[in-house]
C-alpha cells in the first residue's frame, strides 16, 4: 500500500496543474517543490499564451497573478545599426484571450495555492534525491535517505530534469536540446511604461527579436515583455554556436542587448532590479524522451515541451496541458488499479490527441531553420541593405525593389536559388 | 550593468555544508577549451592565474555548466533544503 496515489516532482506550471486536477479528482497528491516559496528557483520569459489556467481555476482572470494581457505583438531584427520590425496590434487578443505576461515568482505561488486549496499537500524547499524503483518500477521518491511511496510519480522538475536524467528516463542534455536563456527585471513607472509602449490600462506588449548584430557566429534571440511596472528583457543563446565562437561570455550578450541603440532608450531611467538565467528547452521534437513507464510520467519542459519558431516563444502553455493530461491519465490508471506502462500509456494517447504533440509533430525540425546563418545573419543585413537602398536619396537613379533585394544577395554572396530554397524550408517548417 | 554588479542585486540562501556542483580539477587542467568559462551566465566559472576556479555561491542553478562541459568534469545536482538562489520576480 502507498502514502500517496501520486507524488509530483516540481511545483511549476505543470506540476502544479498536474497537482490540482489530481486533488480535484479526489487523489491522495503529494507535490514537492524544492523552492521555498514556490517560484523563487524558476525563471520564465514570459508571456503565458492561450487560457490553460482556466482549465485550473474558474476565478483565475480575478485572482491569477497576470501582468498585462498582450494587446501588441513584434517580431524584429536588429543590426549593429538598425530594428528592422513588424508589428502586430489588436483589440482581438484582449477579446479572445490571447495571452499574458507573468513573474513567475508570483504565478508558481498562486498555482501551488489552487493545489493546496484543492485538497494536495504541498512540501517546499525539499528536494528529491532520486526515484524509488522495485522490480525495475518506479514506486515513489527518495529525499534526504527516507523513501515516500506512490502509486505513481509525476516528474514536473522543468528544463533542468535532474531526477529523470539521473534515472535515466531522459539523455543528458546536449548543444542541441537547450538555449542559455539570460534575462533582467528592470522597474519602471506603470505610466512610463503605457506611455513608451503606447498602452493603456492593463494592455501590454511582447516582442521577439533576431539579435543580428552578434559577432562571432554567435546566434540569439532576444525578447522584451511589459509588466504591469516593470520590463522583462533578456536573450536566448544558443549553445551550439556559443560553443563554436568559444570567446563571447553569455552574459555579456545580455548587456549588449540591452544596450542596442533602439532597445537602451525603451529601458532609459529604469533599474535593474533583478538578473536571472536558466536553461531553455529548444530541442523540439528530437528532445522529447519516452514520455510514461512502469509508475511514473514526464511532463512540461522536463518533457522538453517548448515551442519556439522565432516569432513567439511558447513553454507554460505546454505544461499546463500536459501537466493536466499527466493527471487525467493517473485518475484512469487509478480507476483500473493499474499503474503499469501500458495503462499510463494513455498519457502519451491524450497528448497526441492534444495540441501539445500535434504541434511537436508539426514543427519537427524548427529548430534547425530558427537556429541558422540564414535567420541570424544573411537576412537581417539583407533587409537592412534594402531599406536603406529603398530610402536614402543620393541624388542617383532609383532602382525597383527586386533590383535592391538582387543587389543585397550578390553582395550577402547568396544565390537566388539558394535564397528560394532556404525561403521555401524557412515558410513550410514556420 | 557588469555582470558583478546584476549578481549583487540577488537574493542567495547560501548552504555552507553542501557544494551542489563540483569540478574535477585533474579534467578542468587538461581541459583545451574551458567553455564553461564563457557559457555560464553567473560568472561562476573563472580562470585565476592559469587554473580554472569555481564558485558554487554564485550559482543560479540554471543548469548551463551540465551541458556545457562536455569533458565530464562537472558534478550537478540540485541545492537541497532550499538553499541557493531566491528570485523574487522569475
Amino acid at each position: 500500500m502507498s502514502e500517496f496515489d501520486a507524488i509530483v516532482v516540481g511545483g511549476g506550471p505543470a506540476g502544479a496543474s498536474a497537482a490540482i486536477k489530481l486533488a480535484q479528482n479526489n487523489m491522495n497528491v503529494l507535490l514537492v517543490e524544492r523552492g521555498d516559496p514556490p517560484g523563487s528557483k524558476n525563471v520564465s520569459g514570459g508571456v503565458l499564451w492561450g487560457t490553460g489556467l482556466g482549465e485550473l481555476s474558474d476565478d483565475w482572470e480575478k485572482t491569477a497573478p497576470l501582468e498585462r494581457y498582450l494587446e501588441s505583438k513584434s517580431v524584429a531584427f536588429l543590426t549593429e545599426k538598425s530594428k528592422i520590425n513588424i508589428d502586430f496590434s489588436t483589440k482581438n487578443f484582449e477579446e479572445q484571450k490571447t495571452g499574458y505576461t507573468v513573474l513567475r515568482a508570483k504565478l508558481d505561488p498562486w498555482l501551488v495555492k489552487k493545489a493546496r486549496e484543492a485538497g494536495a499537500m504541498v512540501v517546499t524547499g525539499v528536494t528529491v534525491d532520486r526515484l524509488s524503483k522495485k522490480d525495475g518500477k518506479v514506486v515513489g521518491v527518495i529525499q534526504d535517505g527516507d523513501e515516500i511511496t506512490a502509486d505513481a510519480v509525476i516528474l514536473a522538475e522543468g528544463a533542468n530534469p535532474r531526477v529523470a536524467i539521473d534515472s535515466g528516463l531522459r539523455e543528458p542534455l546536449k548543444d542541441h536540446d537547450v538555449a542559455i536563456g539570460v534575462k533582467e527585471v528592470i522597474k519602471l513607472p506603470e505610466k512610463t511604461i503605457n506611455e513608451r509602449f503606447n498602452l493603456r490600462g492593463k494592455a501590454g506588449y511582447a516582442c521577439e527579436y533576431v539579435l543580428g548584430f552578434l559577432k562571432d557566429g554567435v546566434e540569439a534571440g532576444g525578447f522584451l515583455y511589459t509588466n504591469k511596472d516593470s520590463i522583462s528583457i533578456g536573450a536566448v543563446i544558443s549553445m551550439k554556436h556559443l560553443r563554436q565562437s568559444n570567446q563571447v561570455y553569455s552574459f555579456d550578450i545580455m548587456e549588449e542587448f540591452a544596450s542596442h541603440p533602439f532597445i537602451a532608450p525603451l529601458l532609459e531611467e529604469g533599474r535593474v532590479d533583478e538578473y536571472s538565467a536558466h536553461l531553455v528547452q529548444e530541442g523540439g521534437l528530437s528532445s522529447i524522451p519516452k514520455l510514461y513507464g512502469d509508475g511514473y510520467m514526464i511532463a512540461g519542459d522536463a518533457a522538453g515541451f517548448s515551442f519556439s519558431n522565432g516569432l513567439v516563444l511558447q513553454g507554460m502553455n505546454y505544461a499546463i496541458s500536459s501537466g493536466i493530461s499527466a493527471a487525467e491519465a493517473l485518475v484512469e490508471a487509478k480507476q483500473k488499479s493499474d499503474f503499469s506502462s501500458a495503462s499510463l500509456s494513455r498519457y502519451q494517447q491524450k497528448l497526441e490527441e492534444s495540441y501539445v504533440m500535434k504541434d511537436m509533430r508539426t514543427f519537427k525540425g524548427i529548430e534547425n531553420v530558427t537556429w541558422s546563418k540564414m535567420i541570424h545573419k544573411t537576412f537581417p543585413s539583407m533587409l537592412e541593405n534594402v531599406m536603406m537602398g529603398l530610402f536614402k536619396e543620393e541624388g542617383k537613379p532609383k532602382k525597383h525593389m527586386m533590383q535592391l533585394v538582387l543587389d543585397s544577395m550578390s553582395s550577402s554572396k547568396i544565390k537566388s536559388k539558394d535564397m528560394l530554397l532556404q525561403g521555401y524550408r524557412m515558410l513550410r517548417r514556420m | 550593468m557588469k555582470i558583478e554588479e546584476r549578481l549583487s542585486l540577488l537574493n542567495y540562501k547560501t548552504d555552507k555544508s553542501y557544494e551542489h556542483i563540483t569540478v574535477n580539477p585533474n579534467i578542468c587542467e587538461e581541459c583545451p577549451d574551458h567553455f564553461c568559462t564563457f557559457a555560464c551566465p553567473a560568472k561562476c566559472y573563472t580562470i585565476i592565474e592559469g587554473k580554472l576556479n569555481f564558485k558554487y555561491e554564485d550559482c543560479v542553478e540554471c543548469g548551463t555548466c551540465a551541458v556545457a562541459c562536455s569533458h565530464g568534469s562537472v558534478s550537478w545536482t540540485n541545492t537541497k533544503g532550499g538553499h541557493g538562489v531566491k528570485y523574487k520576480y522569475g
